[in-house]
This record gives structure tokens, C-alpha cells and sequence, in this order.
């Protein structure tokens, strides 16, 4: 029903307060599949376990892409392997926050 | 899914008055440097351990407390016993920390109370944090260090209990054993311990660290917790070598904790130097400073050497510690409160924006100045280098008072 990539796009819109960059361009979704019924599945990470905003950007992500035409239900697979690091993240993402 | 910290943040408005109250005291404390004489400073005078205590009840528990409130959740994965218990521990410790100062400073009849007042505050917050541990299933390395950081801040209240009843002349005890005891047991053992364990758990998420070992901690805390049980003992037991021993362990302990901050500052993957950065950065410098000055200590046995070590312990270790911390959870808390509910309806700030950039920079340049000049000043025992080192903590104190109001503050 949608692809990987326009799951994705939908969840750009999700903001980490704390980095200011969207969790796509962090490289914490590592995955979005979504069948013909509309059941999406989004496979992510968080950069710390400690996280004390986790069950909330969980929950802005479920929004974002239950805000797209058609889709019935979302779930979120939060995983910690692999555990995520900054090579994950997009090239402007590294180079804002190493300071370059 | 894989369940982490659990959403059990408590309302802002329970945490601020640490905050507020807080800042005052630092304030305070600021102000109180100009009624000490710089010129003959002994570790034992009165003004002293007033400013002691003004500074380390009133600022550094004062927000210890209150951050725990917050931290407490996240770093166990449980939700508080009874959070609500909270509201009691701030009033008990405002009031037990101004009986205490005025006792120090005009009323010596007065500090059996305060510390009575205080103890029950500590107790409070003790067992709050026992009951909310006892419902962990598995212990981590962070977990343990509450554990074990709560449990010597128990015995340095009941410690500091005796001692109280000693003061009033309702029991016959040592007070000067049990002083050194009870220092020790709440700043070698719960400050120091608690700073150990929280390190790992908020260095690491806010500059984003990754793929540092573990191990150093290990090894800080035990070696930390076996120089508080050495020196508690040699205060009973009367047995110079343990006491030395102890303290040679801590040096010991605190290097390597040091260590792992700097493994933890190399593999972070933010480089910006912002407020939180360059406060830990003055901060983890005094650590270092202080522990040298301790080595030199050991050599020469020259008091003010022991006075220095202890300012910059306090004031520039601690101190700079929970400022940079306050401008990362003042503004998370705000946020998570007032703005995180209007996510995806309108726009909302970072968490960078809400920290004042203007007050938060003077604070770090006065305060750093200030604890420079006060530490030569103490080394010299030069009153007027003193004073001027307390003006420059006090224009530091007020932007940092000013900082805390505006993050508090913002909408």
C-alpha cells in the first residue's frame, strides 16, 4: 500500500527536541513495511536506552503514519540490536552535530 | 517491544522548588564568602562549616534531590514508590539547612534541630528511593550504584543523628569520630557514588556516546565504596592506616572515574561546546585539580592545601556538575510539561532554545573566575583575593539564578 521510502517520509516529520534533527535523517527507523490492508510496521531504535522521551517519540511515530490516507493500524517495533551510533545517521546530521 | 524507562515523570511543579530553591542557595552560599575571614581559614572554624553546609545542603542536595525525582525513574525502569513524598522532603530540608547555617554562624542551640530537621528530610528520601529499588526484578551496574550510594547516605544520617543527640548533650559520644564518619559516608559515599553511576546514564545520552566499556566503572565504584567502608572504620576502630588507606583508594577510585569520562567524552558524537560541555569540562578539571592537590596533601600535611581541595571539590567539581546538568533537565522538564502535548498540532521549541544563552555564559565566566580566585585565595589565605573571588561567584550566581527563572519560565 505505501513503500518503504514514503513510510519514511512520513515519519521525517517526527523531531527529536533534543538534537533538533528528525529520527529518519538520525538513522533510528531502520525499517517500514506496510501490507495491502493498511497494517504498517516500523522497526526503530533510540539512541540511549535511558531515553526518558521513549514512549513518547514512540507514540509521534504511530501518529505519523496513521496520518496517511487509508492505513488501519500501526505498530512499532523498538529494538536495541543494532545498537545505533552516529555512522547511522545522514551525512548532515554528522556534520552538524561533529561541528564541521 | 521492548520496554524501557517508563513514563513516570512527575509533575514539573513538584520538581521546580528544588530547582528555585536551589539557585538561591547558591546564591547564598556566594554571598556568604564575604563573611569569612580568607586570612585564617581552618577546616574546623564555624564560618567554614557554615558555608558548608549552606552550600551542600541548600544547592548541591537541595537539586540532587530534586533531579532524582526525575532520574530515579529512568535510571531504575520503575515508577516512584510514592513520589508524592517529594513534597515534603523540600520544605523539611529548607528549614533543617537555615536552623543549621544560623546555628553555625550565631546559635550553636540550634544545630541539634536543624540537623534533626534534616535528617528526617534525608530519611525521607532514603527510603522512598529503598522502597521504589525493591521493586527492580534485576540489578544493572547504575542500579547497584543507587542502591549502594542510598545505603551510605543512610548510615551518614544515622550517623549524623547520633551526632545531633551528641550536640544536644542527650548522649555521650565522640562527635569528631563520628564527624569524619558522616562526611564521609554522605560525600565519599552518596554524592560521589551517585555522580559515579548517573555519569554513565546522562554523559553518554546527551553527547550521544557510544562504545565506551563499562568496566571503569566497575572498577571506581567498588574501589569508591570500599574507601567510604575503610574510613567509617578507621573512625571507630581508631586505626590511622585504614583511614590512609581510604583515602588513597578514593584518589585512586576517582582517576579512574575519570578515566571512563574522558572515554565518554572521546567517543561522543556531538562535538558542539555548549553550556553543558564547558561546565563538565570546568567541572571534571577541579575533580582532577583537587585530586593532585590531595597527592601534594598527603605530602606536606599544609592545611589550606585541604581547605583548596575541598572548595574545589564542592564548589568547582559538584557545583559546575549540577549547573551544566540544571540547563539539560530544567529545559526537558518544561518541555515535556508545556510543549510536548502540542507536538504535531503546532510548532514547538528544541530544547537548545530555551536555554539563555547571554545569562547561562555570564554564569559560566563569573563563576569559573570566581572559584579560581577564591582556590589561590584560600592556598594564600588572602582575604581581599577572597572578596574578589566572591564578587566574581556572586554576579556568576545571580545569571545563574536569572538562567534557572527564564528556563523555569518559558513559553
Amino acid at each position: 500500500m505505501y513503500t518503504k521510502e514514503e513510510l519514511f517520509k512520513a515519519i521525517s516529520t517526527v523531531i527529536d527536541p533534543e538534537v533538533g534533527f528528525n529520527l529518519v535523517e538520525m538513522g533510528l527507523i531502520y525499517d517500514a513495511e506496510c501490507n495491502e490492508e493498511g497494517i504498517a510496521k516500523v522497526t526503530m531504535t533510540l539512541s540511549t536506552k535511558a531515553c526518558p522521551l521513549h514512549q513518547m517519540i514512540v507514540q509521534w511515530v504511530k501518529e505519523s503514519v496513521e496520518k496517511l490516507d487509508g492505513i488501519q493500524e500501526v505498530e512499532v517495533d523498538l529494538v536495541w540490536e543494532p545498537e545505533w551510533n552516529i555512522t547511522m545517521a545522514d551525512d548532515h546530521v554528522k556534520k552538524a552535530l561533529g561541528g564541521g | 517491544m521492548f520496554s524501557i524507562s517508563q513514563d513516570f515523570a512527575p509533575p514539573f511543579k513538584l520538581i521546580s522548588p528544588f530547582f528555585i530553591l536551589g539557585s538561591l542557595f547558591y546564591l547564598f552560599s556566594s554571598c556568604y564568602i564575604f563573611f569569612i575571614d580568607g586570612s585564617s581559614l581552618t577546616t574546623l572554624d564555624t564560618g567554614v562549616l557554615g558555608f558548608v553546609h549552606l552550600f551542600l545542603l541548600g544547592f548541591v542536595m537541595m537539586v540532587i534531590f530534586g533531579a532524582m525525582a526525575q532520574l530515579v525513574p529512568v535510571v531504575l525502569e520503575v515508577g516512584h514508590f510514592g513520589v508524592e513524598l517529594f513534597y515534603a522532603i523540600w520544605p523539611l530540608l529548607l528549614i533543617g539547612t537555615l536552623l543549621m547555617v544560623t546555628g553555625f554562624i550565631a546559635l550553636p542551640a540550634l544545630l541539634p534541630y536543624g540537623g534533626v530537621v534534616v535528617l528526617i528530610s534525608m530519611m525521607i528520601f532514603v527510603m522512598e528511593i529503598f522502597l521504589t529499588i525493591s521493586k527492580v526484578k534485576k540489578l544493572n551496574m547504575v542500579m547497584s550504584s543507587v542502591l549502594i550510594s542510598n545505603t551510605f547516605l543512610f548510615f551518614g544520617i544515622i550517623v549524623g543523628l547520633v551526632m545531633a543527640l551528641a550536640y544536644a548533650g542527650t548522649i555521650d559520644a565522640d562527635i569528631t569520630s563520628l564527624l569524619r564518619a558522616h562526611v564521609y559516608l554522605v560525600i565519599a559515599g552518596y554524592i560521589s557514588v551517585t555522580i559515579m553511576g548517573l555519569s554513565v546514564v546522562l554523559l553518554p545520552m546527551f553527547g550521544l556516546s557510544h562504545g565506551f566499556s563499562m568496566k571503569p566503572l566497575e572498577v571506581a565504584l567498588y574501589g569508591m565504596s570500599s574507601s567510604v567502608v575503610l574510613v567509617v572504620l578507621s573512625s571507630f576502630l581508631k586505626f590511622a592506616f585504614l583511614e590512609y588507606a581510604g583515602y588513597a583508594l578514593a584518589i585512586v577510585s576517582l582517576f579512574i572515574y575519570f578515566y571512563l569520562v574522558l572515554s565518554i567524552y572521546k567517543t561522543r558524537a556531538r562535538k558542539e561546546n555548549d553550556i553543558y560541555v564547558i561546565s563538565l569540562i570546568f567541572s571534571y578539571s577541579s575533580l582532577v585539580i583537587s585530586l593532585l592537590m590531595g597527592i601534594a596533601y598527603f605530602i606536606t600535611s599544609y592545611e589550606p592545601i585541604l581547605l583548596a581541595i575541598g572548595w574545589l571539590m564542592f564548589v568547582g567539581f559538584f557545583g559546575f556538575l549540577i549547573t551544566g546538568h540544571i540547563y539539560k533537565i530544567i529545559p526537558f522538564l518544561v518541555w515535556f510539561e508545556r510543549f510536548s502535548p502540542l507536538v504535531g498540532k503546532q510548532k514547538v521549541p528544541m530544547l537548545v532554545d530555551m536555554v539563555p544563552i547571554k545569562s547561562s555564559s555570564a554564569q559560566f565566566v563569573f563563576c569559573a573566575a570566581g572559584v579560581s580566585l577564591v582556590c589561590v585565595a584560600i592556598l594564600l589565605q588572602n582575604d581581599m583575593l577572597l572578596k574578589a573571588g566572591a564578587s566574581f561567584l556572586v554576579v556568576g550566581a545571580v545569571a545563574f539564578f536569572r538562567s534557572v527563572l527564564y528556563m523555569i519560565n518559558f513559553k
